[in-house]
Formats: C-alpha cells, structure tokens, sequence
C-alpha cells in the first residue's frame, strides 16, 4: 500500500477515537481485579476472586450456555437460510429482487426497541415468549439482514465465467455450485458466521423483551446482575467476553482477512 | 494421450462433424447471431472473425450451451445438441479471461474435468501430468492461478480444456490479453498441438492475421450474420462482400457508379455483376498494383489509371505509393528489391492490374 503522508490534524483524531473507544476498557479492566465487594473506580484493593466467582455463579453459567446455543443455532439457521435468498436474489434475480433487497435489510434500519415491542405483541399470542425458539426467531429478525447482505455481496463479485468453465468441464449445477461458488465465496461465508454470531451472543434489546424467569441470556444476565448487586462480577466476566471476541476476530483476520470479509 | 485422440480423430473423419443450421439468438428485436449455418469437419481448426459485437462470443456460448439459442440446432457428430445442458455436451472451452479456479493448484485445476467424468485415480494423476507437459508447465503443478503470468495461465486454460479430449475446443479470442511476443509464441502452439491431437476446433478472434495464419477455415462474421466462409486463401483472394474485402487483408476501395453491370472509374470501365447499376466499390489490393512513371514503358496488365503521387511511404521491406487518381487515392506496395528509384510527391505515374485482381461491390446506399 501507498504510503501517504497523514497530517497532523487527522492522526489527532484518530488519536481521540481510540481514546474514546477503548475508554471503558481502562475503567472494566482494573475494576475486574479488584479486592472490593462493590464496583468503585479505582479499586481500594486488588485480587482476582471475580473471575472464580463468575463460574460458580449458576444464572450466570446457565445464561452462558444458552447464549451460546443460541448464537450457534442462530449463526446456522442464519446460513442455511441467508446462503439460498442470497443466491436467488444474485443469481436468479428474480422480478423486483431489488426491492425484496430492500425489505430483507430494513429491520437494520429500524430501532431495535421498535422490532422488540413488535415483536413481543407477536410472539405473546403464541406463546412464545421467554422460550428459546421465541429468542431464536427474534435474533433471525436482526443476524439474517446482515447474513443475506455479506453473503449477496460475496456472490456478485464472483465471476461468472470460473462457474462457466467449470459446466463445460462436466460438472452439474449442484456440483459447481459445491466445488467451486462455495469455496470460492469462503471469506464471506467466515465473515457471515462470525458477524450472526456476534450479533446474537451480544443482543440485548430483543433478548430483554424475550426472556423471563425460565430463560435468560448472557447479556440480559449480566444486567440483571448489575441492577441487583454492583460487585466486579460483571467486570471480570466482560473482560472475559472482550477476550472471547477478540479471538473471534483473529481467527476471521487469519484465515480470510478482516477487511476483505467486511470491507467491500 | 497424443495416439488415442488422432486415433480417434481417424475414425470418425468425414464432413460436417459439427453442424450449425439456422442458429439464432435475439436479445428483445436484436439480432446477436443471426440464421448462423455451418459445417465443420472433423479436425479442423475453424476460425469465427469479425469485428467487437458481431456474435461470436455469443455463437460460441450456444455451441457450448451456455446461452439458449433462441431457434436453429447444434448437432455434434450426428447427435443434436441444441436442448442438452452444458455439463453433459463434452466441450472444452477456453474463456477470454481464463476463468481459472482460483481455489485450485494447476494441476488440481486441470484434473477437474476428469474428476467430473469418475476417471480413475492413477489415470487422472497420468493425463494431468502429460497435460501439463504439453503445455510446457511441468513443474508449477501445486502453484495457485494467481502465481502464474498471463501467458501461463492461458495455458493451463488450454490443458484443463483439452485433458478431458472435449469432442470439439472451442477459444474465445484466448490470445487477446497477452502481449505481442507471448501472442506469437502461443498462436504457433495452439495450432501445433490442435493439429497434433487432431481435435476439431472453433477459434475466435477479432484479428484477421491470426485468423489467416493458424485456421483452416474462417468464417468471417459481420453484424451477427455469416459473410463468407473460407480457407484463408479463399477469403483473401476472392472476397465476396466488400465487408470480408475490407476486414480481411489490406485493401483499396473505390467509389464509382456502375451503369448495366459495368463500372466507371477515371476512364477505365470495369465489369460488375449482370445488370448492376448505381453506385458500386471497386477493390483492389495494393499489392496488386503496378505502378510506373508516366511515358515509361507500358506495364503489362489489363486495368491502366494514371494519376499523381500524394504520399511516398518508405517502410523498408515495402515501398508505399498513395496515388491520387481522379480526386480518390489508390495505395500502391512495391516490395523492395533494392537500387529502385523513390518517386516524390508530385510525380505523374501510370497504375495498372490484372482484371482477376479487381473486385466490384455494389454499395450500400
Ligand atoms: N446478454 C445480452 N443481452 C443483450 N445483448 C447482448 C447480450 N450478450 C451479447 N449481447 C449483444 O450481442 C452482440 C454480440 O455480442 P458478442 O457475441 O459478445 O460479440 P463479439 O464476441 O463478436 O464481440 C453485441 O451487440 C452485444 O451487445
Ligand atoms: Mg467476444
């Protein structure tokens, strides 16, 4: 990449960005070791109870796993049903595919406050609140619009004449499509799997309107946890979470690249 | 490999291996390829020529069933093609842009079409490597596409073609984004091992030379309709549209009215179709043309013009007259044979030609 020289001005802003974006992390960080039995800035003393403390914390290990049920079966439903809309909006293209684009991404547009109140009256007359197919459908409504966008993007930068070449060598629709658009679509694919995950594992809006005594999400835990008891659990857990992600975030950047998955 | 195709090949020889009758394809009221008939034998090299936009890509989509056709049958050794669906036509194409799969080694590219037709293990590992030596690209194997120059990966384009001995090969323009040396070097290899498989082919190209010099045939293509099919003798010597006279080869063409099927032009008459009549193009090579200094001795031929020279080109090889005859310029090449005298601008010259040598089109008007 060109080397371009970065006036002073806008290396102070980016400058302040950081700052501005990483500043909760210098107050969590410090706070989840500390010795004191309420969250205080800074701690009075320092010791690493909290982390034990998450694990023998039963709401907070039973939302754990059901926050990772759900974004798992979020992220495959997500897939299964983005990877064939995609498809048909690219490649069949449909009449008015454009604005069926349209529709399929409008739920980002909206406030998830909105969708959440909507979705409660909904699902309320079925019954199908605080269950966890109830949370499932509720996070498809938020990780399918950004499934169908990467993964549509994916598909329409594909050159046509590689799946071209591979029909003339013998390979049937299915095949070409196994053997050739779906690898050749992997960096999407990678990006549209840890973005759905992300999402739904993050939730906490739609999830606060979803949930109730029987279920409950990481997320919605967590805020519970801080309405009733201010101690440093929650620190400690989010530094494990920004941990989690991170991860998540190297492992997408080593095998595809950050910025081709994201950045189109 | 090399045995069983011509072996092949041998067997099945005899006309119209692969025939096209009244192929079409609209896009809405547009013609892209227009009431396309042809027939071409087994083993030979074919060429589709015409300018950008005249149909070729799409004619060669159709043959290979990429794109419907809109009416007309495709029919390959006796079979009729036109409904069967690409994957199961056996045709070798190599795109314009390679369309390598990027995902794949080379020779993991080239092993796909076997993979495709359940060739057996050993068998595929065998043709992949003699592939990848005919193409002279023994050795980059495990390398990506996207390792390879321009010119290696037409190649494996080429040997991920021809390794599954695809009936027919078709080449869309696959010179055209590679640079004047490697366009050389390739022309000559395609042809060498087209004609050493013996494998019937279509080659298709916008550039009359390679057109001329590699096929046995050229099917010259203008506007989606077919102007004359050929071998390049043929083609060059008796074009039959003024289209194919000015696409193919270098030529003069002039303009003059015709009157009952004999066309006037600076006092010669020349003979055109029976009974045409109006305005016409009268053709001739420069190559073709006689020239010498006014007064000088009569040259032999059967068409005399005189005229002043506007331009003199000294090319070397070739010795280049732009002759003002009554108002239009007739080029005029010598081929230089040394100690000739150069002519200025200005000097008065007599031109003359065989009557074979002149052709007369009515034109468009
Ligand atoms: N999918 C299409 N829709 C509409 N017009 C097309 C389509 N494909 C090709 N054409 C038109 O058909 C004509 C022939 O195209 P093509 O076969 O690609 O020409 P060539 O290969 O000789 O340059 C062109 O005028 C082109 O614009
Ligand atoms: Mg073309």
């Amino acid at each position: 990449m060109d080397e371009r020289p970065v006036s002073l001005a806008l290396k102070l802003m980016a400058l302040t960005m950081f700052v501005f974006l990483l500043a909760p992390l210098i107050v969590v960080v410090p706070i989840s070791f500390s010795g004191d039995s309420y969250m205080m800035f800074p701690p009075s003393s320092w010791s690493l109870k909290w982390y034990p403390a998450i694990f023998t914390d039963g709401k907070m290990t039973s939302a754990f796993w059901t926050s990772l049920l759900l974004a798992f079966v979020v992220t495959v439903l997500s897939l299964l049903i983005g990877l064939p809309a995609a498809y048909a909006l690219v490649r069949l293209k449909p009449r008015g595919a454009e604005a069926m684009s349209a529709l399929f991404t409008a739920p980002l547009l909206l406030p998830t406050i909105v969708l959440g109140l909507a979705i409660l009256i909904v699902f309320s007359r079925y019954g199908l609140l605080a269950t966890f197919q109830g949370l499932v459908a509720a996070h498809l409504v938020v990780t399918l619009p950004y499934a169908i966008r990467v993964l549509a993007t994916a598909l329409a930068t594909l050159p046509i004449p590689i799946e071209e070449a591979a029909a003339t060598l013998g390979a049937s629709p299915f095949t070409v499509f196994r053997r050739i658009t779906l690898p050749m679509m992997k960096s999407g694919l990678i990006g549209t799997t840890a973005l759905c995950f992300l999402v739904s594992f993050d939730e906490v809006v739609l999830s606060l309107f979803m949930t109730g005594p029987r279920i409950s999400t990481l997320p919605v835990a967590m805020y519970h946890h801080v309405e009733q008891q201010a101690d440093p659990l929650v620190a400690s857990l989010s530094v494990l979470l920004v941990i989690l992600t991170l991860l998540v975030v190297l492992v997408v950047d080593r095998t595809s690249g950050l910025a081709k998955t994201f950045v189109k | 490999m090399t045995d069983r195709i011509t072996a092949a090949a041998a067997g099945q020889a005899g006309e119209g291996f692969l025939s096209l009758k009244g192929l079409t394809k609209r896009y809405g009221g547009f013609a892209a390829v227009d009431n396309l008939d042809l027939e071409v034998p087994k083993g030979e090299l074919v060429a589709f020529l015409g300018p950008s936009g005249c149909g070729k890509t799409t004619s060669l989509r159709m043959i290979a069933g990429l794109v419907p056709a809109t009416s007309g049958r495709i029919v390959v050794g006796g079979q009729d093609l036109t409904e069967v669906p690409t994957h199961r036509r056996d045709m070798g194409l190599v795109f314009q842009s390679y369309a390598l799969f990027p995902h794949m080694s080379v020779a993991r590219n080239v092993a796909f079409g076997l993979e495709m037709r359940k060739v057996g293990k050993d068998e595929i590992a065998r043709r992949v490597k003699e592939a990848i030596a005919l193409v002279h690209l023994s050795g980059k194997e495990e390398h990506r596409p996207g390792q390879l120059s321009g010119g290696q990966q037409q190649r494996v384009a080429l040997a991920r073609a021809l390794v599954v001995r695809p009936s027919i090969l078709l080449l869309d323009e696959p010179l055209s984004n590679l640079d004047a040396k490697l366009r050389d070097e390739m022309r000559n290899e395609i042809r060498d091992i087209q004609k050493r498989l013996g494998i019937t082919a279509i080659f298709v190209t916008h550039d009359q030379v390679e057109a001329l010099t590699m096929c046995d045939k050229v099917v010259v293509m203008n506007q989606g309709r077919l102007e004359q099919v050929g071998t390049p003798v043929d083609l060059y010597e008796t074009p039959r549209t003024a289209f194919v006279a000015g696409f193919v080869g270098r030529s003069n063409r002039l303009k003059a009215t015709a009157r009952d099927g004999v066309a006037e032009f600076a006092g010669e008459s020349f003979a055109a179709q029976a009974g045409l009549s109006g305005p016409v193009e009268i053709m001739v090579r420069p190559h073709r043309v006689a020239l010498s200094a006014a007064g000088a001795d009569v040259t032999a031929g059967d068409h005399r013009v005189s005229g002043i020279v506007a331009r003199t080109i000294f090319a070397g090889d070739i010795l280049q007259y732009d002759v003002d005859v009554a108002g239009q310029i007739v080029s005029v090449e010598l081929a230089t044979r040394g100690g000739e005298t150069v002519l200025q601008p200005g000097a008065a010259v007599s031109l003359s030609w065989r009557r074979q040598d002149v052709f007369v089109y009515g034109a468009a008007a």
